[in-house]
């Protein structure tokens, strides 16, 4: 199921919660009203509130199920032997061949020990 | 966060399994975030539905483990790979969610069944 379908159903699922409160605030009136004494709520209301708590509770877990693969050997599973033998430092960009190959080489002019100072 | 390390840890029977300490503190967080919001939640419903007393505590009891076992349910057979102990999911942090679900009890509790 998508995220926003989630979010959706959270928010049902919110709402509903404040609706049975609601509805237990207007049974608690009725029985002040009527002078009649408290014992428990009407079914439905206890119900309505424990089946939203579930519904809450599953899309929260829903939305933050995307669980992380713990074992560190399940990371370099996915990499091939290429990627192994990939190693940076040992890059050359640099070769002689430029220089032995290359008919239009010009030599570099040979740095004094004057400069370096 | 972004630290890749690894922990070792050594099983019963001698061998030592790695663990990626990011994706283990990742998965933590998660379930720590959910059970935060069911302590706060089933606080709510406690409170609507005017519990009193011990059954409120044996309430939070329930709820507890029927999100431990809707955890179960969802990471299915192959809880290993996600988690180092099943056990600690339910038992780390309780009295934590204890604290928030009466704080959350007795609010909704006062503006439902005394206002």
């Amino acid at each position: 199921m998508s995220k926003a379908f989630q979010k959706l159903v959270l928010g049902c699922g919110l709402l509903s919660l404040a609706h049975a409160a609601y509805s237990a605030a207007q049974h608690r009136t009725y029985l002040r009203i009527t002078e009649q004494e408290f014992t428990t709520l009407p079914l439905d209301i206890i119900l309505q509130a424990v089946i939203s708590l579930a519904i809450i509770i599953y899309s929260i877990l829903s939305l933050k199920s995307d669980w992380k693969l713990i074992h560190a050997t399940d990371l370099q599973e996915k990499s091939s032997w290429e990627t192994l033998s990939n190693i940076q430092s040992f890059y050359t960009f640099n070769h002689r061949g430029k220089a032995i190959f290359n008919p239009h080489y010009l030599q570099p002019a040979p740095v004094s020990m004057d400069s370096l100072h | 966060m972004s630290s890749n390390r690894v922990k070792t840890r050594e099983t019963k029977s001698g061998e030592i399994i790695a663990y990626s300490e990011s994706a283990v503190r990742q998965n933590l967080i998660n379930v720590e975030y959910v059970k935060t919001s069911l302590a706060s939640l089933a606080g709510c419903t406690a409170g609507i539905l005017g519990l009193t007393g011990l059954l409120g505590f044996i309430f939070y009891l329930v709820s507890l483990l029927g999100f431990f076992g809707l955890l179960i349910v969802k990471t299915g057979s192959n809880w290993q790979k996600y988690f180092i102990s099943r056990k600690s999911l339910l038992t780390n942090g309780f009295l934590g969610g204890l604290c928030t679900y009466t704080l959350f009890w007795t609010f909704i509790y006062g503006m439902v069944h005394v206002y």
